[in-house]
């Protein structure tokens, strides 16, 4: 009977052992996720910015309303109840559906951004460019992380994004060019928010990351 | 028809002007200034309500929200301030779009503002950090400030649903021109502040930031002293450092005051060599005459000091030649200056004879120290059988007083003279006769070497070979024998110098003629450098050595 408790305890140490292994590897797998998406997040709204210099003045009446993005149809909670009550599962697959629909727009993006009719073009292609290199790490890193999780984690939503090209004019390529950046830019700041919500579940010996 | 149309026209602008006189209008246009969310979940819109147009006017806020139809209107007024909006948490949604106006409302009239898009996600700002402590850490290091703070209340950071980042900044009260030097402290909710500098009031300030989104406004300023007292220790440091360097100073100079002195003790000066009888000096002045004189000194070798030393000498003839008075052991004195060679001198072989042998060979013994040598004449076995007993020639006292005698070794005359001349050392010959009466008759070369410390014996000769100086080696420790190892040519004959070893010890002799060991005093030690020697005897009748070796 002793020699069986005592069993019992190896086992349960060795247990809480690999278990705090494995959390530990998944809290530092999140906080570095969080890190890209964060930066991920600041390139957009950089990018929003040097677009929003050189606006043309009827633009705001014409660019489609905030809806019309093609990811509008993914269902992702509105407000921080909503969002606390989604399992960490359901929200790392957000996350990584958000970004798995922004793959093709950003080709778009990046092909169209040297030909823009804008003074800092080269500099937003560059940017462009700088935010696949994050958005494709960022992805990789999520990918992994699932693996840890477990398969319940790995289901994601495909949204198709059916924007063949930006127009034919200057002026409503500019502005499907803004309107585009606007949606991810909005985009980011949901899986950035989410990422950052699972990370702080994920460490809860650590409060202090949150 | 067209006359009361026309009628109520006119009516209406006149009560419009009437109503411009009295000062009374529909309300101006409301303006929206901002929308804030301090921790993402609320936010609060206000705005400028315009003109009132003299009359009691009501502002309503109506929004639209994207993903649904409908207008709705505020729900709070209140709870932000006048001309205020506040959208509690049900109420509030993020990444939708928020399409708001401000209609203001009077008694003639209302206005409705230009509208406003808003995401949440765009306009929050949080407030500032709250208790803000200062304190002031002695430690006997460096003191610090340790300032320490709080989130704002309303922010909810255990959730992840913000993250907080802070920045710092101070400022020297007493510096007017300085500026505020900024730090950021990231997630930490609290900062040390190093390098202060006593009795100073410094200020700090906060801010802090959620996300991605504005940030807020610097708290109130906090105000601390730090104290004096670190000055005070400091100057007990700067007294000591002072006063040792002043004594630093002064041992320095002390040093170069007795440089001398100084380099003296540190660093002794070598001491050179002393050679007894060596005068460096000179030898530097360089004069070859001074120096060989100064070489062939008094002291050495050994023997009596004084110069008027009885010099006996033996002549040593052709055996023809000799002469009946050398029976009588009559001996030439001469002073021979004491010189440095040690080496033994053999007489010319001409092919001439030379009558070796003697009944008698010289010993010479040996007294304490160097000064004084004496010789005896010891019996020589004698070669020849038929020869009738030889007295020898000279004959010395057996008790060997101090003096010495020299004897030289001399085919001529003449060549004495130069022996005695230029060679300078003492040699003892012993000239014996013999009776034989082949011819090998007696001629007795003896030649000890300077320091008498062994004698050489001239055993005997064959004409045909020539002249054979063989040297007894009375023992190991006879050190002035020499064997003569060649026969070079008619005027050189080279003479073996050997070490002998310390101890005298019996000797040997060469020769095909009985030999008898001639025993010896002890000899006292001597310490002699092997060498080859010879001697030349050139063709003006110097007898010069061919190398010299010192003794001692």
């Amino acid at each position: 009977m002793a020699r069986r408790s005592q069993g019992t305890k190896l086992h349960l140490a060795v247990l809480c052992l690999v278990v705090s292994c494995h959390a530990i590897g998944l809290s530092d797998l999140m906080e570095r996720a969080s890190q890209r998406s964060d930066k991920l997040h600041s390139l957009s709204t950089s990018l929003n910015k040097d677009l929003d210099s050189h606006f043309p003045p009827m633009g705001r009446v014409m660019m489609p309303r905030p809806s019309m993005c093609h990811t509008s149809s993914l269902q992702t909670p509105k407000d921080k109840e909503q969002a606390l009550r989604v399992s960490e599962n359901e929200l790392i697959s957000l996350a990584r559906s958000l970004l798995l629909a922004w793959n093709d727009p950003l080709l778009l993006l990046s092909s169209e951004a040297p030909t823009l009719p804008h003074p800092s073009n080269g500099d937003i292609s560059s940017k462009i460019r700088e935010l696949q290199d994050y958005s494709k790490s960022l992805g990789d890193g999520l990918d992994i992380l699932v693996n840890k999780m477990g398969p319940s984690s790995q289901y994601i939503s495909s949204i198709p994004f059916k924007g063949g090209d930006l127009g034919n004019d200057k002026t409503s390529r500019l502005i499907n060019f803004h309107f585009l950046m606007s949606c991810f830019r909005r985009d980011s700041h949901k899986i950035d928010s989410f990422l950052k919500v699972l990370r702080c579940r994920a460490t809860k010996m650590r409060p202090e990351t949150c | 028809m067209w006359g009361e149309v026309g009628g109520a026209l006119v009516l209406l602008l006149l009560l419009s002007e009437v109503l411009d006189c009295i000062g009374i209008s529909p309300p101006g246009k409301p303006v929206l200034i901002n929308c804030r969310s301090p921790e993402k979940e609320t936010f609060t819109c206000r705005w400028d309500p315009g003109f009132d147009g003299g009359l009691p006017t009501t502002h309503h806020l109506y929004y639209q929200k994207e993903d649904s139809d409908g207008m709705y209107e505020c729900p709070d007024y209140q709870a932000a301030g006048s001309n205020s909006c506040f959208f509690n948490k049900s109420h509030t949604s993020i990444w939708v779009n928020y399409n708001i106006t401000v209609v203001a409302i009077n008694s003639l009239g209302s206005t409705v503002s230009d509208p406003l898009e808003v995401d949440v996600m765009y306009i929050v700002q949080p407030n500032a950090p709250e208790n803000v402590t200062v304190s002031v850490v002695e430690t006997e290091e460096s003191p610090h400030l340790l300032v320490k703070w709080e989130p704002p209340h309303e922010a909810d950071t255990r959730s992840g649903w913000i993250t907080l980042t802070y920045q710092l900044r101070v400022k020297r009260q007493n510096k007017k021109e300085g500026e505020w030097e900024e730090y950021a402290s990231g997630k930490q909710t609290q900062l040390i502040i190093y390098s202060l500098h006593p009795g100073d009031v410094y200020m700090v300030q906060l801010r802090c930031k959620l996300d991605h989104s504005l940030w807020s406004e610097w708290s109130t300023t906090t105000h601390t002293e730090v104290p004096d007292y670190i000055l005070k220790e400091r100057s007990i440091w700067i007294v000591i450092t002072v006063f040792s360097a002043f004594i630093l100073l002064l041992v320095t100079f002390t040093l170069a005051m007795k440089r001398k002195y100084v380099k003296h003790c540190l660093l002794p000066p070598v001491p050179g060599p002393k050679i007894s009888g060596l005068d460096t000096q000179l030898l530097k002045s360089g004069r070859s005459e001074d120096i060989l004189s100064s070489l062939i000194n008094q002291g050495f070798p050994p023997t009596i000091a004084t110069k008027d030393q009885q010099v006996d000498y033996l002549l040593v003839f052709d055996s023809e030649q000799v002469t009946p008075d050398l029976q009588n052991g009559q001996t030439r004195t001469k002073n021979i200056d004491h010189g440095r060679y040690d080496h033994s001198l053999l007489m010319e072989a001409n092919n001439k004879e030379v009558k070796v042998g003697g009944r008698e060979t010289v010993e010479q013994g040996y007294s304490e120290g160097l000064e004084s040598t004496f010789w005896k004449t010891k019996s020589l076995s004698h070669p020849c059988p038929q020869k009738k007993p030889f007295n020898n020639v000279t004959e010395m006292p057996k008790q060997a007083p101090v003096s010495s005698k020299y004897r030289s070794l001399s085919h001529h005359k003449d060549l004495l003279d130069s022996l005695a001349r230029h060679l300078d050392y003492r040699e003892t010959v012993v000239k014996s006769q013999s009776n034989c009466d082949d011819k090998h008759l007696s001629s007795q070369n003896i030649v000890t070497p300077l320091k008498a410390i062994g004698y050489v014996e001239v055993q005997r000769w064959k004409k045909s070979i020539g002249l054979q100086v063989l040297v007894p080696k009375m023992d190991k420790s006879q050190e002035d024998y020499s064997t003569v190892s060649v026969v070079e040519n008619e005027n050189v004959v080279l003479l073996k110098r050997e070490t002998v070893p310390l101890n005298c010890t019996s000797c040997k002799l060469r020769g095909n003629q009985s030999e008898k060991c001639l025993q010896q005093k002890p000899c006292k030690p001597h310490m002699t450098v092997p060498a080859k020697e010879g001697v030349y005897i050139g063709s003006n009748g110097y007898v010069e050595p061919v190398t010299i070796s010192h003794t001692l």
